[in-house]
């Protein structure tokens, strides 16, 4: 692995932008994008760090990635910082939805543009399951991957049937008791 | 409706969820059945257009501000989208005041691995509505297997699996 990249305004801009505005298949996949860049390639945050700003964000009511970048910024830059986040990551991306919604029926009926479409949504599904295992993965230590699994398979499980804020809640109030094995 | 009422409307849905679309219901019955400002069709049209573009699929919320007033409109729903961001600050004020505490440290790793479970049952509708084709397994097999095996970046996954489809479509 590479060492710490410099952290300077221009490539902090630069990693929201593109990072936010250029993943496809929703918040999921962009989070797992963060990650790499964030934690596995530039080393501005620490895997403690990414985890708390992921989970503050999956409590935080509205758009989770968008109160993710803002918690990121933060950590990383201070209150501007989040802000700056906050706008790189959500202006470009917010542009394209209404600059396509002009032209929705022209670039809808375009089979080349469905079909580029097509294969950027199958890989999302990939990258799903690539961030739910970078993100579990290291709390699959000896001690704690019976409670990991509990909490992974149980989160995965009810979310089907309950909203995601109960679970997250239920999780917390479980998390908060059981402590892992000594 | 003017802009501003416009922006509280899609503020109190974008408040009231936690999740993608989840806001959907509350603006259904804000924007199509109690004002008549905005039809089924086009809230489906939304919802296509934010699942298909870059960026988290909330932004359907961008497409309603703009059938509902042109570009003022989607400025204005991009400011009620990012507005509740704001509030995640608190709660980092909250939690750097803990960090030490092990019963807060243990339910915020127990949030961060339920949320991952709750966004792999994300995947099920993502993967039925994209996995339609062989090519389309073969492209989520790989890109799964690239991201885990290698540190490439996400965007060349994605880019490679628009252009196989692309060839796909050519062939």
């Amino acid at each position: 692995m590479l060492g710490r990249e410099q952290l300077t305004w221009s490539a902090f801009v630069l990693s929201f932008a593109r990072i936010s505005n250029l993943t496809f298949g929703g918040g999921g996949p962009t989070v797992a994008a963060f990650q790499r860049e964030l934690v596995a390639k530039r080393q501005w945050l620490s895997p403690e760090q990414f985890a708390l700003a992921y989970a503050l964000s999956r409590i935080t009511p509205g758009t989770n990635l968008f109160a993710f970048c803002t918690a990121v910024g933060s950590m990383l830059r201070g209150p501007w910082g989040a802000m700056v986040a906050l706008l790189a990551a959500s202006i470009p991306c917010c542009a394209i939805v209404a600059i396509l919604t002009a032209g929705f029926d022209r670039w809808s009926a375009n089979p080349w543009v469905n079909a580029a479409i097509g294969g950027a949504l199958a890989a999302s599904v990939g990258i799903l399951f690539a961030s739910f295992w970078s993100i579990v993965e290291p709390y699959f230590t000896k001690r704690a991957w019976p409670r990991t699994a509990v909490i992974a398979v149980a989160g995965f499980l009810l979310s089907l049937k309950l909203s995601p804020v109960l679970v997250l809640a239920l999780a917390g109030f479980v998390g908060w008791f059981w402590k892992e094995r000594e | 409706m003017s802009l501003a009422a416009l922006y509280f409307l899609l503020l109190k849905a974008s408040l009231s969820s936690f999740s993608g679309l989840a806001s959907l219901p509350i603006l259904r019955e804000d924007f199509v059945v109690e004002r008549q400002l905005l039809t089924d069709r086009q809230l489906n049209t939304a919802l296509v257009i934010g699942r298909t573009t870059p960026g988290p699929k909330g932004l359907y919320i961008v497409a309603l501000g703009y059938f509902v007033a042109g570009y003022p409109g989607a400025v204005v729903a991009w400011a009620a989208v990012i507005t509740p961001a704001l509030l995640v600050l608190i709660l980092l004020r909250w939690a750097a005041s803990r960090t030490q505490d092990p019963r807060a440290q243990r339910m915020l790793r127990a949030i961060v691995i339920a949320s991952a479970g709750v966004s792999l049952s994300a995947t099920l509708p993502l993967g039925i509505d994209a996995l339609t084709s062989p090519l389309a397994w073969a492209i989520a097999a790989g890109s799964l297997v690239v991201l885990l095996r290698t540190e490439l970046d996400t965007i060349w996954a994605i880019a490679a699996a628009a252009l196989a489809g692309l060839a796909a479509h050519a062939i």
